[in-house]
């Protein structure tokens, strides 16, 4: 048991899409009843294609969306019945980096605000104590001190992810939720943050909920993987299982969809 | 048989602080008839401006500085605009990244696929129009053409837009179809189905693609001939067999050497990454 970190139990989102006053309202099951695990130290990838609800799954998780039905236990809690005190802890342990960097950071604040945000809506820590822990996160993650005071735009879309990296570090989380960290970058920078993302898992000693759909990264980082199709999972296997015997119909259209180089 | 001879191509654009950012510098490739073409490069190198400058889509602060385009023996760079006009949609058509926001979401499907046979077809009557319409949506793998005719964009999926897309662009029969990242924003079983639909609109038209993308795995399944762009320059020119079984130039090999191999690279193994304090410009070019 103490090597589990989630255990998600018939988790369910559905949502009503009214279609008119006298009509019943139609259900989508954004997902529907799916179980898994997460353990200590892994690198678990939830793939599918756009609305398989991996996301959705993410978003509950991180308590952005509530479910319908069903129970995300966290060490044991249920999450979805945390609050006040309890809640504020819960977020602080589990952290998010998002796709795309441009978006997900504010374009007029300076990068020290940006990743000093979690510290100083979440710590005690004085000023002077953040500023240095700002400045170590992002040595951590490959930045200059000296970018300390500049502003997003001044940054390519790989150097933003570092920034979004450092902040999900902030308050030494125990596990990110990775959604689509790098599908918004170059072939090369990617490899740059696929590398920064292993070095700190193992540095850290971080849990990685990986969301893509890039089947090839997926192959490359992670030690399990879910795979989801409209709402369900539909097979879930070691990464290394996954790809060389894909037992689920649609695991092989995926796989064989997936342009190669073979040489 | 080339389609398309860039000759020297120079597209510069200029601040107003007197800056000149030379997005492609001197770039040359041909087309051959039938055959398809992919410009590979990072965000930044100059793929999408040589494709916009072939259209001449260019806008100010950028300017075609130089160079030749040479259609068929006429220089495009040498029309005038009305005749330009006439170029685009019937003999190179285009087709964008975003299938969401490059379709009018106020205008049928229908109506937007009959505007470039209205503009460039005028001998058709309206009924021989309907039917060019309906063949080209069938011809894209669009079901039920015929009611599809009437739809909204905002009833299509993602892929199925893309579909209409590549309809508009092959409704006049274009010599030339660029294609700007047509496949980035599509999930990997629809980017499948799209590049399939290219290649089998290819064969029956005889169509050569300029296609543009960073993702070197699509290149290896679309390309006969491939061109490497880097800060504005073709680092390496190389049949597509060559190219991914023999890269020369540094920047090629960096780059092929940053994707993950599925068997081949170890699991969680660091992937190597293009050096960012290497001049890559510095080495001999490969031209093959």
């Amino acid at each position: 048991m103490s090597d589990t970190i989630f255990q998600i139990r018939q988790l369910k989102k559905h949502y009503e899409i009214n279609l008119g006053l006298f009509k019943k309202p139609k259900i989508i099951k954004a997902v529907d009843s799916i179980s898994f695990e997460v353990k200590k130290g892994e690198i678990l990838s939830i793939v599918g294609e756009s609305g398989c609800g991996k996301s959705t799954t993410a978003k509950m998780i991180l308590k952005i969306e509530e479910p319908t039905g069903g129970e995300i236990l966290f060490e044991g809690a249920d999450i979805t019945k945390l609050s006040g005190s309890d809640l504020v802890a819960y977020r602080k342990k589990v952290q998010i980096i998002f796709q795309d960097p441009y978006s997900s950071l504010n374009p007029r604040w300076k990068v020290g605000r940006i990743i000093a945000e979690p510290l100083a809506l979440n710590s005690d820590m004085s000023k002077g104590e953040i500023k240095e822990r700002v400045l170590y996160l992002m040595e951590r993650v490959g930045m200059l001190p000296e970018w300390y005071d500049r502003y997003p735009h001044q940054f390519s879309g790989g150097q933003r992810q570092r920034i979004g990296i450092a902040r999900a570090l902030a308050l030494n989380p125990e596990i990110i939720i990775c959604d689509e960290p790098v599908s918004a970058l170059d072939v090369s920078i990617q490899a740059q943050v696929l590398n920064l993302l292993l070095d700190l898992q193992e540095e850290f000693n971080l849990t990685y909920i990986f969301i893509s759909h890039d089947l090839s990264v997926v192959n490359h980082i992670s030690d399990r993987i879910i795979v989801m199709y409209y709402g369900k999972i539909v097979e879930m296997k070691p990464a290394e299982a996954l790809f060389q015997n894909p037992e689920h119909d649609y695991t092989q259209k995926l796989l064989s969809a997936i342009p190669k180089i073979d040489l | 048989m080339n389609l398309i001879e860039v000759k020297n191509l120079k597209t510069y654009f200029f601040s107003d602080e007197g800056e000149v950012n030379k997005a492609v510098n001197n770039v040359s490739f041909e087309i051959p008839q039938g055959k398809t073409v992919c410009i590979v490069g990072e965000s930044g190198s100059g793929k999408s401006i040589t494709a916009m400058s072939i259209m001449q889509l260019i806008d100010h602060p950028g300017r075609i500085v130089g160079g030749e385009i040479i259609l068929e023996e006429s220089n495009l760079l040498k029309l005038s605009d009305a005749q330009m006009r006439k170029v685009r949609g019937r003999d190179v058509a285009m087709i964008f990244q975003e299938p969401m926001t490059s379709l009018n979401p106020s205008y049928t499907v229908g109506y937007q696929i009959d505007e470039a046979l209205r503009l460039h077809h005028k001998e058709l009557n309206k009924q021989q129009r309907f039917d060019k319409v309906v063949e080209a949506l069938d011809l894209v793998g669009i079901p039920d053409p015929k009611e599809k005719y009437g739809e909204y964009p905002f009833k299509l999926s993602g892929g199925q837009r893309q579909r209409v897309m590549i309809a508009i662009a092959m409704a006049c029969e274009p010599k030339l179809l660029i294609a700007d990242e047509p496949t980035t924003a599509l999930d990997v079983t629809i980017q499948a189905q799209v590049l399939d639909l290219m290649k089998k609109l290819q064969d029956e038209t005889g169509t050569s693609i300029l296609f543009i993308t960073h993702d070197l795995a699509v290149v290896y399944q679309i390309a006969d001939e491939v061109v490497v762009m880097y800060r504005g320059h073709i680092v390496e020119k190389a049949s597509a067999k060559e190219l991914f079984e023999n890269p020369k130039h540094p920047y090629t090999k960096a780059l092929l050497n940053s994707i993950p191999k599925p068997g081949v690279t170890p699991r969680k193994s660091r992937l190597d990454t293009v050096d960012d304090t290497v001049d890559y410009l510095s080495f001999p070019k490969e031209i093959r």
